[in-house]
């Protein structure tokens, strides 16, 4: 068995990549959260100049593939502003903004699905309008986020195997070089494969579990 | 008076020159190809290794300044000496005209034939393998790419070029039957035989080319230091040991 002496033998190595892959999936929901959230509430309650701006940014990054990004911003626009970033920061930092486009989106459809008689009731109640935002509807529809916010966290954890061609060293670039001096590629493939599979299973689970803790007992809206 | 002027001088240059090496060593970081065995590859302990790896370390000690090994991606590591993110690339990189035109390159350090692989008994030819229609695999960004491309379709030429982030991912697809032949440098070849790979080398498809280091081109101290570098090595018996090391067969 000389492929599993090998995989055995670099797995030290690929798993220090583990911690960078999920290193870049933190950052980048992070980011996504950070922004997102404003940008859904810009989206269902700004101004009409606001609304399209952010429409504008969340086509942008929507419209664009992920490695045109990378390249993008990596050889360009980074540079361009004097960001010296290092190929990690560079790839959590893309995948980051390319997420606030799509969590907004998640976070826009949760505050549109709750009933609109709420914010008025919060007024009724002497709030002001971003009061009732914050305290009234984004603790429900952040809830009512948490499924399609897993999805998310998949989703970035394996577009995170792109930082390869910047050389980022994830789990896929440091498989990619063990296998190019062992010319174990299958094997060391199918362990990669593995190694991501096992970290969204965690992830997902994780997140469902978050789901439950967090749920209002008897809540429907 | 003059005396003393000079005494001041010679003082403070003495500082200065004291000062800018024990206490201002350079450090310089080099970008590698690390799926480029064995000249440049990460070895079991997860650290840079290889020939230019061993081969820059040991000028690195002896002019003076400090090295890194950054593993990058090949197809924009010219790009990347330019915008800054590495100082040079010491990593079997071909000396070739359209690479002089962004980067410089130091004096060239080995001479590294340009080879047609293919399965072992594949019974192919050169001319077969340019002129039978077949589909041809080459690692992106390479010199051999870039001239296989300029002479796809002339003088009878007939292939279809198929390109790989590596060398060894091609040799992968040969031994896939993915493709029947690739062009590429004769070193991962040969360490791809010594690993016990069913490959033959098929011919050499054009004249040989040389590896030299490249820098910016407004860097010409590193240049000169590189330069200089190359020079001691070679002339060192260290330099026979580093071939012993690494070009023995499945040395790694």
């Amino acid at each position: 068995m000389q492929q599993l002496s090998v995989i055995i033998e670099a797995l030290p190595y690929i798993l220090q990549g583990a911690g960078v892959s999920l290193a870049i999936v933190c950052f980048a929901m992070g980011v996504g959260l950070v922004m997102g959230i404003p940008m859904a509430v810009g989206l269902v309650y700004g101004h009409p100049v606001v609304r399209n701006l952010i429409r504008l940014y969340v086509w942008f990054f929507r419209g664009v593939p992920i490695l045109v990004l990378m390249f993008l911003f990596y050889f360009g626009v980074f540079d361009l502003l004097g960001l010296d970033l290092n190929a990690i920061s560079a790839v959590s930092l893309v995948l980051g903004l390319t997420s606030a486009a799509y969590q907004s989106q998640i976070f826009r459809g949760a505050i549109q699905s709750l009933p609109q008689g709420q914010l008025r009731a919060a007024r009724a109640l002497g709030m002001s309008d971003p009061q009732g935002v914050v305290s009234i509807i984004l603790p429900q529809a952040l809830r009512l986020s948490i499924p399609a916010w897993s999805n998310e966290y998949s989703i970035i954890l394996k577009d995170s195997a792109l930082a390869y061609v910047v050389g980022a060293m994830d789990i896929f670039t440091r498989t990619h070089f063990v296998a190019s001096r062992t010319y174990e590629h299958l094997a060391l493939f199918i362990n990669a494969g593995v190694l991501y599979f096992i970290i969204t299973l965690v992830g997902v689970k994780l997140l469902l579990a978050l789901e439950k803790k967090v749920r209002i007992p008897g809540y429907t809206h | 008076m003059f005396r003393k002027t000079t005494l001041l001088v010679a003082a403070i240059s003495v500082v200065l020159l004291f000062g800018s090496v024990a206490f201002a060593k350079k450090a310089y970081v080099n970008g590698i190809d690390a799926n480029y065995p064995p000249f440049a590859y990460i070895d079991d302990t997860g650290k840079p290794a290889g020939f230019d790896v061993d081969s820059l370390n040991w000028i690195a000690g002896k002019m003076g300044f400090t090295i890194e090994h950054k593993a990058m991606e090949w197809s924009t590591i010219v790009q990347s000496v330019v915008s800054k993110k590495i100082d040079m690339v010491y990593s079997g990189m071909s000396i070739t005209e359209e690479r002089a035109k962004q980067v410089n390159f130091s004096d060239p350090y080995w001479k590294v034939a340009q080879v047609i692989v293919s399965k072992k008994g594949a019974d192919l030819t050169l001319d077969k393998v340019f002129k039978g229609g077949m589909k041809l695999g080459v690692q992106s960004g390479t010199s051999e790419a870039d001239l296989l491309q300029n002479q796809a379709g002339k003088e009878g030429n007939n292939y279809e070029l198929k390109y790989y982030d590596s060398a060894p991912l091609a040799i992968m697809d040969i031994l896939n039957g993915r493709v029947p032949a690739a062009a590429m440098d004769i070193a991962p070849a040969d360490d791809a035989i010594a690993h016990g790979k069913a490959l033959e080398i098929v011919g050499e498809f054009t004249e040989p080319e040389f590896f030299g280091v490249a820098v910016r081109k407004e860097d010409k101290e590193l240049l000169d230091t590189i330069n200089k570098g190359l020079k001691m090595l070679m002339a060192d018996p260290y330099w026979a040991e580093l071939k012993e090391k690494h070009f023995k067969d499945g040395a790694h």
